[in-house]
């Protein structure tokens, strides 16, 4: 009895924060769920997609009981496995990634509460009714203000206390019950993302509603190097688009260059087209290395953590504008501005400024002051090759890439002036700087990789945010049919394998009338490449979510518009209601959304994160090969696993036998099989006949272009019937369907995992 | 434990258990012959690399053909075995192929049952040390072995770092020749 009064307390208290009262639609069954409310759809995602563990280690190093040998079946001292430890271990990375985001978002409204008051209206334009997709779906409140969005931050902090809680010594047991967290934690990151990104399009008027948004200038060589510099690097706006009011409201803005490095530019780009987008992560020390930043503004997430010793080699300064990463520097957020500016330039001293208003002052009049003493030049081709003849061919620099590249032989080329080669293997660095710290002749090697790095300027995109509510309405039906082939996403890091990647693929889908969006790095470097006429896909290919469109949805945390966009299908084009109503809309998107996620140089706690809130949603993600070192996938064996779906219409259980989509979570060895993975992972087994022929038409080509020739050996999983084939592979696939007894069977009018699994979500929930 | 690095950092073994590293070539081809149902796992980089101007996936290709392994193929290595007449038994990616394998219970490439050793070659060797550390950790049903010319410390056994292509090459023709008198 006690226990019925306190979950009726909660629940009161839930309603309340949530405002049932507002009739926008009934309240579902998951309101703020928390660990336990959505494990049971977790559970029977598992089912199919279970967790594939690749141990880094063999021990668990987490306490002083250990460190603990978890080989050939032993447990730890507290009891532990080696696949639960891996979960655990997940659990953490999800933790760190959401919880990276979330903060961005807290800290964010606080600043935009502290400018505009808890009151101000959440509008996203004229043609954005559905604004917070993941954050309906998931608390059940429709945020109106600045202060809801508070009310959901608050919740997203108090279930990561909890999570992070459970990885403490001795408690969950289950791998199974890890992932289910680490799901959690990532879904909850979505609503962190879509929290921080909603609040920066109110605060700043960001773009919003509008497709056509401006090109920006990006590439190193598209900084007017001969101004003061001010680089951004990191996620965080507040500062960025405070420097950006400080220079136009001194008319400074002429005089001053400002470009970003990472998300930092991608939102400062949405502020200003003036800005200039310098590139991805991976070039961030090699950036700095050349000395051509005056000044270098940090605020959070993925900055590197040595920036003042960086800085110090090459003269710049530095001004740690968030708490996050301090570096020990003095903080000088009370300090009066002449003072810290005169300590800038003539002490050559670094400070943690938490004010952005006085953090831009600074920044502003520094770079002002400094330049002239400075030497901004790239090393010519002659300093390089002598450096580059000191090389030993000791293969040392080669042993520590984590990108497994041939360093010796692009030394030896440059010593001998031979570019090309090199050129290429630039494009794969990742930037980490270790080859240089290995170097027994202290060859300072990203410095000589100045004379091959590309001097191009390219176009990019800015960030438009949130995918416009008409734009569903006009794609829905194609989508969820199967005659637009798929949503494709290209998210994350952009380090690995080779920079060129994402923007082969971005081309590939998009001529073939795929949609494509992109976010943070793999945005940048998806316009890192131009075609045979000088364009880059963003302005080869149009900018709107339609078949054959490229669309850059903005930095990371823009990354909850496209898990949104899958939402919005759901609610606008289905009319399936989304509130507090989570188990529903992924079991949709898993069964008729055909889209998929790419993270394909994927590295970071984010980006493991962002992946996995997918992955609960019903949104497959491939990944590039490095990301095996992520130590789990969600894998399923085509032709063993559960492939039996509830036909809502005809309300029976129903073995299709068809892997759609095959994996959850993917590891692409090569770009190549990525090309054929992409197509597969988009089928769903709501596609019509049609679409589905469209479909297995892009699977099939891209097959034979790729993988030399024949067709797919699972092809016949995914002819459900002779109208299913693509016309132009007709009697080739039929013979084969023929040669391996392929019996036709009836296609699913309404597939669902609602009634497959134990669930409080009754099977009427999903017919529309 | 061994006490051998890797050559690549990113595989440094934090841990007990690692691979036994075996120089000799008769000592793999002994491994290989008394194998039941052993596994070949070819991965891309066969068709890019080369020694002495022979490619690495016909070094392979002549190994298992010798000693009768069943080939799987990764990625998109099947494109350059057909054009070098040679169809291989199944197509998986690494994760896939390694994913069935953890089952004791699969049946296997060829329906017969799980195969007891797996022999993997030409794969990128962070994503290949992952997929041994799987099989290390989740199948104690079978043994791994890589002919890839690094130490790889999840695997059962492994060749040693070789400095010099000659030595990688030399190896792999000896391990033709045991296997050849061992036919």
């Amino acid at each position: 009895m006690a226990e019925v009064k306190e979950v009726t307390r909660k629940l009161e208290e839930i309603r309340e924060l949530i405002k049932a009262e507002i009739p926008w639609e009934p309240v579902g069954p998951t309101p703020m769920p928390e660990i336990p409310d959505l494990r049971a759809w977790d559970m029977r995602l598992l089912k199919t997609y279970k967790p594939w563990y690749a141990p880094f280690c063999d021990l668990c190093c987490l306490c002083t009981y250990g460190k603990c040998d978890l080989t050939q079946g032993r447990r730890g001292a507290c009891g532990i496995d080696i696949a639960t430890q891996q979960a655990r271990i997940i659990l953490l990375a999800c933790l760190m990634g959401c919880s990276a985001h979330a903060s961005h978002a807290g800290h964010i409204l606080e600043f935009l509460i502290e400018r505009h008051g808890p009151d101000k209206k959440v509008d996203l334009g004229t043609y954005i009714e559905l604004e917070a997709p993941n954050i309906r779906t998931v608390t059940g409140l429709k945020p109106e203000t600045l202060g809801d969005l508070k009310t959901v931050i608050e919740y997203v902090y108090k279930e990561i206390t909890h999570l992070l809680d459970s990885t403490h010594f001795g408690q969950e047991g289950s791998y199974l019950d890890y992932e289910s967290k680490a799901l959690h934690a990532s879904m909850l990151d979505h609503v962190g993302m879509e929290v921080a990104d909603i609040a920066q399009i109110v605060g700043f008027n960001y773009p919003t509603s509008v497709a056509d948004t401006p090109m920006i200038d990006m590439g190193w060589n598209s900084v007017d190097k001969s101004k003061p510099v001010i680089l951004l690097v990191g996620h965080n706006p507040a500062t960025s688009c405070t420097l950006i009011d400080y220079l136009r409201e001194n008319d400074l803005y002429d005089k001053v260059e400002v470009a970003g490095i990472c998300c930092t530019a991608l939102e400062t780009t949405r502020y200003s087209d003036k800005a200039k987008i310098i590139g991805p992560l991976s070039r961030q020390l090699f950036y700095i290395r050349t000395g051509i930043a005056d000044v270098i503004m940090t605020d959070e997430q993925c900055i590197r953590t040595d920036m003042p010793i960086e800085a110090d080699k090459v003269d710049s300064r530095v001004i740690a504008c968030l708490d996050k990463a301090m570096y020990g520097l003095e903080d000088a957020t009370e300090m009066e501005t002449p003072e810290i500016v005169k300590q800038m330039v003539e002490d050559k001293k670094h400070f943690a400024i938490l004010d952005p208003q006085k953090a831009s002052e600074v920044a502003a009049q520094v770079a002002l002051k400094i330049p002239p003493k400075r030497r901004k030049e790239w090393i010519t081709d002659e300093e390089a090759k002598e450096l580059a003849k000191k090389c030993t061919q000791c293969d040392m620099c080669e042993r520590v890439c984590p990108n497994l590249l041939g360093l010796g032989k692009a030394m030896k080329d440059i010593s001998e002036g031979n570019l090309a080669e090199p050129q290429k293997l630039f494009n794969k660095c990742i930037g980490c700087g270790k080859c240089d710290q290995e170097c027994p002749q202290h060859i300072p090697i990203l410095r000589v990789m100045q004379v091959v790095a590309s001097k191009e300027t390219w176009k990019i995109r800015a960030g438009r945010g949130a995918i416009m509510d008409t734009e569903i309405r006009n794609v829905g039906a194609p989508i969820t049919l199967g005659t637009i082939p798929g949503v494709v996403a290209f998210v994350g890091c952009s380090n690995y394998p080779d920079i060129e990647d994402v923007a082969d693929m971005v081309d590939e889908f998009a001529r073939r009338k795929y949609i494509v969006v992109l976010t943070g790095c793999a945005a940048m470097v998806a316009g890192m490449k131009k075609d045979k006429d000088g364009k880059t896909v963003y302005e080869k290919y149009p900018a709107d979510f339609d078949a054959g469109g490229v669309v850059n949805v903005g930095s990371c945390v823009s990354n909850a518009h496209i898990t949104g966009a899958a939402i919005k299908i759901a609610n606008i084009f289905a009319a399936l209601p989304l509130r507090a109503n989570y188990e529903v809309m992924a079991d949709y998107v898993l069964n008729r959304v055909g889209a998929c996620g790419v993270a394909w140089g994927a590295m970071s706690q984010k980006a493991a994160s962002i992946g996995t809130g997918c992955n609960r949603l019903g949104i497959p993600v491939l990944l590039g090969p490095h990301s095996s070192k992520y130590r789990r996938l969600y894998l399923s064996r085509k032709e063993e696993d559960d492939w039996r779906v509830m036909d809502a219409r005809k309300r029976e259980i129903v073995d299709t036998g068809e892997p759609s989509p095959e994996h959850l979570a993917y590891v692409a060895e090569t770009k190549e099989k990525a090309m054929v993975m992409i197509p597969k992972l988009c089928i769903r087994k709501n596609d019509t006949p049609q679409g589905r022929s469209i479909k297995l038409n892009h699977y099939i080509s891209l097959y034979k272009k790729y993988m030399g020739g024949g067709l797919p050996e699972d092809l016949h999983l995914f002819v459900r019937r002779d109208a299913d084939i693509p016309l132009v592979y007709k009697k080739e696939v039929r013979a084969y369907l023929q040669q391996i007894g392929w019996q036709p069977k009836e296609p699913v009018g309404l597939p669902t995992l609602i009634g497959t699994y134990p669930s409080k979500v009754p099977l009427d929930a999903v017919i529309h | 434990m061994s006490s051998v690095i890797p050559l690549h950092r990113v595989n440094v073994l934090t841990g007990i258990k690692s691979a036994r590293l075996i120089e000799d070539a008769s000592q793999y081809a002994n491994l290989i012959q008394k194998a039941k149902r052993p596994l070949f796992v070819l991965g891309p980089l066969l068709s890019e690399w080369s020694l002495d101007g022979k490619l690495l996936i016909e070094y392979a290709l002549e190994i298992a053909k010798i000693a009768n392994i069943p080939i799987c193929a990764t990625a998109h290595v099947k494109g350059k075995m057909v054009e070098l007449g040679v169809k291989p038994d199944s197509i998986y990616d690494a994760v896939e192929i390694v994913n069935a394998l953890k089952d004791a219970e699969w049946k296997g490439v060829k329906k017969e049952g799980n195969h007891d050793l797996v022999i993997f070659f030409g794969i990128r060797s962070d994503l290949e040390e992952q997929c041994l550390s799987v099989l290390k950790h989740f199948a104690p049903h079978l043994k791994t072995m890589t002919l890839c010319k690094y130490y790889f410390p999840h695997a059962n056994y492994s060749l040693p770092n070789f400095r010099k292509d000659e030595q990688w090459k030399a190896f792999l023709e000896n391990l033709i020749d045991s296997l050849k008198k061992g036919e």
